[in-house]
């Protein structure tokens, strides 16, 4: 199909004056990628898909949505009626909406799955390091756009959330307080901080297709690692088009499938996607009785309540996201996969449900059971990465095959 | 290899998904009653919405449905006169929205009447939990919380709402037609909360049923086309 489209003359037209054809031909149907990728690789082409979800979504409700938070009747606010009118009144807003929001949760399952990946296989590793740094950023990014957006209906949820997460920058030294009067746009979150959060909601995503553009590029000039994690032989690569295009569009089918199923028969997600005190407008004089951020922070936000000293608690969650820039050069080992390194592949499965579990923690009201457990697993968190360190001194790994 | 990590990739999706039924059923210690409601019932509906404008709306409010509303939502459906007769000389756009005054409303029960337009989805166990408060009304075991203020589904006990089905200390052989009109209107309040869920549902019946149609197509072509790729 391609190739027939290659010859009309539109598309020489076309490719005269803009390199189409090479462009084509260097992208996709000649493209190398190992043969021998699982379905573990189909999480990259899902991210980006999810991510032009949330963007067309994105531009559709903020044709309605009103960034205000002046009082309505019944202790609402502008904002707030905005979206009910979205969800009631608008053609087909109840479903744009939902999209959106269900698709803010499907993003990051999707990344983290993707970044599983990536941890499993070992594709952190040389020559990808900075395709890795460049996704770290992608992720800091993303949990800045739906922490933002988090605010934009306006409930109680949004408002607590925002309040506990812009503290914490206040418990910073010397810039603390500065920096959260910037984000707040005042001394306490209100009308301002809500006008700048649906800026920068909508300019982030922006930012996330331009680096996106980057990672893809990277990725391009480095090409994919693979399960065995060895250099692959030019002979085991397949053009990208059309076997991993359809490969991609067979996963993409999955993904939708359960996607749709949630959007039009469990939105809400029990109160995971949608949180239930969310629908309770805010209310700066009612603290709601257990606070806690959406499903896909959880995990950071136990490693900060790991600490008793606010500061600590901060500085730990910051540099709990920053470690991962450095493990390129925190990992000495030669090998890339798991399935050659047996005592890492333990360690990175370990890992894994570590991150469950503190995302369990952090999602639960605090107890001192679970404070414990949230401190033991932070504490694995750190540990993992710092153990890659001197791995390689104890590890006796598989011999590499030579070809897949 | 390729289904260990399929089973790899479900166990760490399944993971993130199983905590929470867990969670959904986690309230204050007491189990809700469970509610029969079917918000697709256009008589349980309306019998709902009777209930609604008659006894809640004397202190509560759902400001975001219009009269308008009422004719226009299919699973209502009512007529201009059963409308104009609702409204009195309200606007048709005007929402359900309390004569009781905010002010009179903290002066009489100490609390505003929160508005009911989104309480089944801001309530964990939503209908349920309407269901449960409205028939929850009993005498306090420790003979703390005066009569009508004890609610034994309510967080804390203590509710600012007077008994409004007079469901404390009723006639035994009344049970049955208390407990119709709480689930009545529970239905009611659950179908406005998202007034759109029966179409959503309609929709998504087609919606997924294609994409399950074309996902098998996909993966015929995928096997197809990777026929000749050699492991
Ligand atoms: C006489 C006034 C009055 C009437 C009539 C009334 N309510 Fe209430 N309602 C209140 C007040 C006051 C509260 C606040 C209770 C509190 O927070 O302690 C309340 C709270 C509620 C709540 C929220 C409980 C919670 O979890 O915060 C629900 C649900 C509710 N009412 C449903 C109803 C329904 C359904 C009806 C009609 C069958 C009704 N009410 C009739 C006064 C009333």
């Amino acid at each position: 199909m391609l190739e027939k489209l290659m010859q009309t003359r539109l598309f020489k037209w076309l490719d005269e004056r803009s390199g189409a054809e090479a462009i084509i031909k260097s992208q996709l149907t000649e493209y190398p990628v190992p043969k021998n990728l699982n379905y573990m690789w189909n999480f990259g082409s899902l991210a980006l898909l999810v991510l032009t979800i949330q963007i067309l979504t994105g531009i559709f409700l903020a044709m309605f949505y009103k960034p205000s938070a002046a009082l309505t009747y019944g202790g609402y606010t502008v904002a707030f009626d905005s979206v009910e009118r979205i969800m009631r009144d608008v053609n087909f807003g109840w479903l744009i909406r939902y999209m959106h929001a269900v698709g803010a949760s499907s993003f990051f399952v999707v990344v983290y799955l993707h970044i599983a990946r990536g941890l499993y296989y070992g594709s952190y590793k040389g020559p990808r390091e900075l395709l890795w740094i460049i996704g770290v950023v992608i992720l800091l990014i993303m949990q800045g756009a739906a922490f933002f957006g988090y605010l934009l209906p306006w409930g109680q949820m949004s408002f607590w959330g925002a309040t506990v997460i812009t503290n914490l920058f206040g418990a910073l030294p010397v810039v603390g307080e500065f920096l959260q009067q910037l984000l707040r746009g005042g001394f306490s979150v209100g009308d301002p901080t809500l006008n700048r959060f649906f800026s920068l909601h909508y300019l982030f995503p922006l930012l996330l297709a331009a680096i996106v553009g980057g990672h893809i590029h990277a990725l391009h000039v480095v090409h994919s690692n693979n399960p065995e994690g060895i250099d692959i032989d030019k002979k085991d690569t397949i053009p990208f088009h059309p076997y991993y295009t359809v490969k991609d569009a067979f996963g993409v089918g999955v993904f939708l499938t359960i996607y749709c199923y949630i959007v039009f028969f469990n939105p809400q997600m029990g109160g995971y996607f949608i949180e239930v005190d969310n629908y309770t407008p805010a209310n700066n004089l009612q603290t709601p009785p257990h606070i806690a951020p959406v499903w896909y922070l959880t995990p950071w936000y136990t490693i900060l309540r790991s600490f008793e000293s606010k500061l600590l608690g901060v500085l730990a969650m910051g540099a709990s996201l920053a470690i991962l820039f450095f493990l390129p050069w925190l990992d000495r080992s030669k090998v890339r996969s798991s399935r050659y390194r047996p005592v890492y592949r333990q360690m990175v499965i370990l890992f894994f449900i570590c991150v469950i579990v503190l995302g369990y923690c952090g999602h639960s009201a605090p107890t001192p059971t679970l404070k414990l457990v949230g401190q033991i697993a932070t504490g694995y968190y750190f540990l993992f990465f710092f153990a890659l360190l001197v791995l390689p001194k104890f590890e006796k790994t598989k011999p590499l095959p030579d070809r897949v | 290899m390729k289904l260990k990590s399929i089973l790899f990739a479900g166990l760490m999706a399944a993971s993130l998904v199983a905590v929470g039924p867990a969670q959904a059923s986690e309230g204050h210690g007491v189990e809700l009653k469970h509610a029969k409601v079917d918000t697709t019932d256009r008589e349980q509906l309306r019998r709902g919405l009777t209930v609604f404008t008659e006894v809640c709306m004397g202190c509560h409010s759902a400001k975001y449905v219009t009269y308008k509303n009422l004719m226009d939502y299919p699973e209502l459906a009512l007529s201009r006169e059963e409308v104009d007769e609702l409204r009195g000389d309200k606007p048709l756009t005007a929402g359900l929205i309390t004569d009781l005054s905010p002010e009179d409303a903290e002066v009489s029960y100490g609390k505003v009447p929160p508005d009911l337009s989104v309480m089944a989805n801001a309530r964990r166990g939503g209908a349920d939990y309407i269901y449960s408060i409205l028939t929850g009304f009993e005498h306090d075991p420790e003979g703390k919380i005066p009569d009508g203020n004890y609610n034994l589904y309510f967080p804390g006990n203590r509710i600012a709402m007077p008994d409004p089905l007079s469901w404390l200390d009723h006639d035994e052989a009344d049970t049955e037609m208390l407990e119709q009109q709480a689930q009545d209107v529970a239905a009611f309040l659950a179908f406005i909360a998202d007034p759109h869920q029966n179409e959503r549902r309609a929709l998504g019946f087609w919606v997924v049923g294609f994409l399950i149609v074309l996902t098998i197509v996909l993966y015929l072509l995928k096997k197809a086309v990777w026929a000749d790729v050699k492991h």
